[in-house]
């Protein structure tokens, strides 16, 4: 299963360099980043390629950082292909709390970052679609 | 032509049979009081002259607070009407009783202290403070109308409806917090509203805040009328203990109704007038619960001499501090301890926490931050957001203040050794 590395920032200038800077001087790669910003907070969500160090690494640092399951889902680059497998989840009643995704390799593949309510039923789900989630291992040797 | 004094025979009153009076009636006091739990072993029976009082012990907010609910009651529960109270550092209340005579002497004091400042028949007031277990908004209400006034009694908050209120009832006469008068000067402006001339203000009354004299002019100026400082506390009665006169130079205590001495705070020693100690009071008209030599905690000092406007009782400066940490936050009296409290309570907060308190166009905001320590910490933002709703009801349940709530990254926040300082207070002094 994939993970994502929440870290707890307040919103002031250099929080996120500081961090990219810890994780790139660890040699951890970053995949993807997003922020919830909650006024005077945000939370920065990172899939990286080794989500297990930057977690240690990043609490050893005093982060308040947290690590949470996700599903990846491969997906085809191409227009349509986030309304296809959103549309499915829909129709199977699964709720997306929170959505990003990355390009692999321009025109030919993406990856897609659900976090959703019901995880194992979401992943069973996305499965039974036919589509290929990402494991732990897949989403490392990216 | 207008007379000057509500009640002349009594404000005017020499020196002397003022001070015959206070004894007749501190002796009637001493005898109410000594039907009471609290004061029945405490106090002589009689004394013989004024000087005597100073050696009959104080009392103080604590005792006032264990002896909650009834320990001062001087009167069967019956003759009690009303009663008022104040938020405790302990989660116990402090209970002022009132009877139906009592209330009718309050009101008459605070009708005598609007009268003096000029409020006659013809007057609208509107009354902008809270109503309810606070004193400013019924004391001054009932005083209002005993005067024969006309009352919007519209209480606190709602911005709008102040101003329409103002507009639509031509109102004369104010009561407000000085930082709630700011904070509405800058909505006149926004809509165009100049007080000097589309309003018909002309009297305020700046109550249950601490302002300096600066921000009192200022108010004077930009709203066009005359602004006049008062001092009350609950313990007596509330609104309507001192009050400035037309010549806004000092509040008269009025001394027909209250003992007024000024000690030093350390030793409880009397001192002279024109010295700053703490201000001590003693009820001299109250029946359902007398209050013997009060210590008020507020700091201030006596003018020694005579006011020129006739008036025979004595006047007190602004208060310049507090002997504890009391802070006045919104017009509330709240405890560093009482936010403490609420706070380390709260599993997640602990003994992590900072206290400030900042002034937020001219108005007072409390605002609390806590660390998100690693331990608490699970990764969703609505476990986040219920934690501040958490300690954001917790603490307007004890201080009835909303607090603004920030949480903030781990070890941001100054280390607890020993005595932290937890509270900081960043409000501007001379806004």
């Amino acid at each position: 299963m994939a993970s994502q590395v929440t870290v707890f920032v307040e919103n002031k200038p250099g929080r996120i360099s500081h961090i990219a800077r810890i994780l790139g001087k660890n040699n951890i790669n970053i995949r993807a980043i997003t922020i919830s910003d909650r006024g005077e907070y945000g939370l920065i969500n990172i899939i990286a390629s080794d989500p297990d160090r930057a977690h240690d690494i990043l609490l050893k640092e005093g982060f308040s950082v947290s690590r949470n399951y996700v599903i990846g889902v491969l997906m085809k680059d191409r227009p349509g292909a986030l309304a296809d497998i959103t549309e499915y989840l829909n129709e199977s009643e699964i709720n997306i709390s929170n959505a990003y995704g990355f390009i692999l390799k321009s025109g030919d593949k993406a990856v897609l970052i659900l976090e959703v309510d019901d995880f194992d039923r979401a992943e069973e789900v996305i499965r039974g679609g036919g589509f290929h989630t990402l494991s732990k291992e897949e989403l490392v040797n990216l | 032509m207008d007379e000057a004094y509500w009640d002349k025979e009594i404000e005017t009153i020499d020196r002397h049979s003022l001070q015959q009076l206070q004894l007749e009636r501190l002796n009637k006091t001493l005898e109410r009081a000594s039907k009471s739990q609290y004061y029945k072993r405490r106090i002589p029976a009689k004394i013989n002259n004024l000087t005597a009082l100073k050696d009959i012990p104080f009392t103080t907010k604590s005792d006032l607070r264990n002896s909650f609910p009834e320990g001062m009651l001087a009167v069967s529960r019956d003759e009690i009407v009303r009663l008022h109270a104040s938020s405790g550092t302990t989660g116990r209340a402090t209970v002022i009783y009132h009877t139906k005579r009592d209330i009718d002497n309050w009101t008459d004091l605070v009708a005598r202290s609007m009268y003096m400042t000029g409020v006659r028949k013809s007057d609208v007031f509107q009354n902008m403070m809270g109503y309810g277990l606070f004193t400013g908004g019924l004391g001054l209400h009932y005083g209002s109308e005993r005067l024969g006034a006309l009352i919007i009694p519209a209480s606190s908050g709602n911005s709008k409806r102040q101003i329409r209120l103002m507009k639509d009832f031509h109102s004369t006469v104010v009561h407000i917090t000085p930082s709630y008068a700011l904070h509405l000067y800058t909505l006149f402006q926004e809509k165009g509203i100049d007080p000097k001339n589309d309003l018909d203000l002309r009297i305020a009354f700046l109550g249950a805040e601490p302002h300096s004299e600066e921000t009192k002019l200022r108010l004077e100026n930009l709203f066009g009328l005359d602004a006049y400082n008062s001092y009350g506390l609950s313990e007596m009665n509330g609104p309507g203990v001192a009050f400035e006169c037309q010549l806004k130079d000092g509040m008269h205590v009025w001394e027909d109704s209250y003992i007024l001495e000024i000690i030093d705070p350390d030793t409880g020693e009397g001192l002279s007038d024109g010295e700053e100690g703490e201000i001590v009071f003693t009820t001299l008209k109250r029946e359902g619960m007398p209050i013997i030599r009060y210590r008020t905690g507020d700091i201030a000092q006596t003018y020694p001499e005579e006011c020129p406007c006739g008036r025979t009782h004595r006047k007190i400066s602004r208060i310049k501090g507090r002997t504890d940490d009391m802070l006045i936050v919104k017009g509330v009296n709240v405890y560093p301890m009482q936010i403490e409290k609420v706070l380390m309570d709260i599993p997640e907060v602990d003994n992590n926490y900072l206290i400030e308190i900042e002034t937020v166009d001219y108005l007072d905001s409390l605002n609390i931050k806590v660390e998100v320590r690693q331990n608490i910490f699970h990764g969703g933002i609505k476990e986040l957001e219920s934690l501040k709703k958490r300690i954001s009801e917790d603490l307007k349940n004890e201080t009835l203040i909303s607090p603004r709530i920030t949480l903030v990254e781990p070890n941001s926040l100054p280390k607890s050794e020993g005595k932290a300082v937890r509270v900081v207070d960043k409000r501007d002094r001379d806004v």
